[in-house]
């Protein structure tokens, strides 16, 4: 199973950006809140890994169904 | 899921604040009824705050910084133009919201249960960059 890991950077200006790996589900919103506190967002998203992760339960599907 | 974000600090926790300017090293007076700011010549000014550095931690010319809580909840800095001048500037006040954030980030990820793993200062052309790495449990 694949760790959980958050790294959080804080820029020269106070302002930081959290990135979070191997998370699975909705809970990194969660976890993503925790480490927002009372921030203001300028930026979230999905990362690739997301959708190639997608991508690959999608291809294995395929492949059993054949 | 994995995913990313950004965040800008937003400064409204005295015990953060205050934590973080003594990383800074200086030492600070908290205020709950705010305080007159002293300047220079020992005379009292008219701005008050909340958490304030005395001009005897600053330079021998410099006046007292404030941090006042406005009615939004957030602290915003009370700097005269002379201690702006001699380096308590934005570039300054960037390094206190650093510490603040960094001290803020590390009291929410041991309340969370988070475990910390990390800690680097990745040095960049724009100034110093504090990374943390945690794991969840």
């Amino acid at each position: 199973m694949q760790q959980k890991t958050i790294t959080v950077v804080i820029d020269e200006k106070g302002n930081s950006s959290v990135d979070l790996d191997g998370f699975a589900g909705q809970g990194c919103e969660k976890v993503l809140k925790d480490f927002q506190g009372q921030d203001r967002a300028t930026m979230e998203r999905k990362k690739s890994a997301f959708y190639s992760q997608t991508g690959s339960v999608r291809e294995n599907l395929r492949r059993s169904a054949q | 899921m994995s995913a990313y974000g950004e965040f800008e600090t937003v400064m409204c926790d005295e015990k953060h604040l205050v934590d973080g300017l003594a990383e800074m090293g200086y030492r600070v007076e908290v205020h709950p009824e705010g305080s007159h700011l002293v300047g220079y010549h020992g005379d009292e000014r008219p701005e008050r705050a909340h958490v304030i550095i005395r001009r005897a931690e600053l330079d021998s010319a410099s006046n007292d910084i404030g941090f006042v809580r406005g009615t939004d909840g957030r602290f915003r800095a009370i700097l005269s133009e002379y201690d702006r001048s001699i380096g308590f500037n934005d570039q300054w006040l960037g390094k206190v919201h650093q510490h603040y954030k960094e001290e803020q980030t590390l009291a929410a990820a041991k309340a969370k249960g988070y475990i910390l793993r990390g800690r680097e200062v990745i040095q960049t052309p724009n100034g110093p960059q504090i990374r943390l790495q945690f794991v969840a449990r």
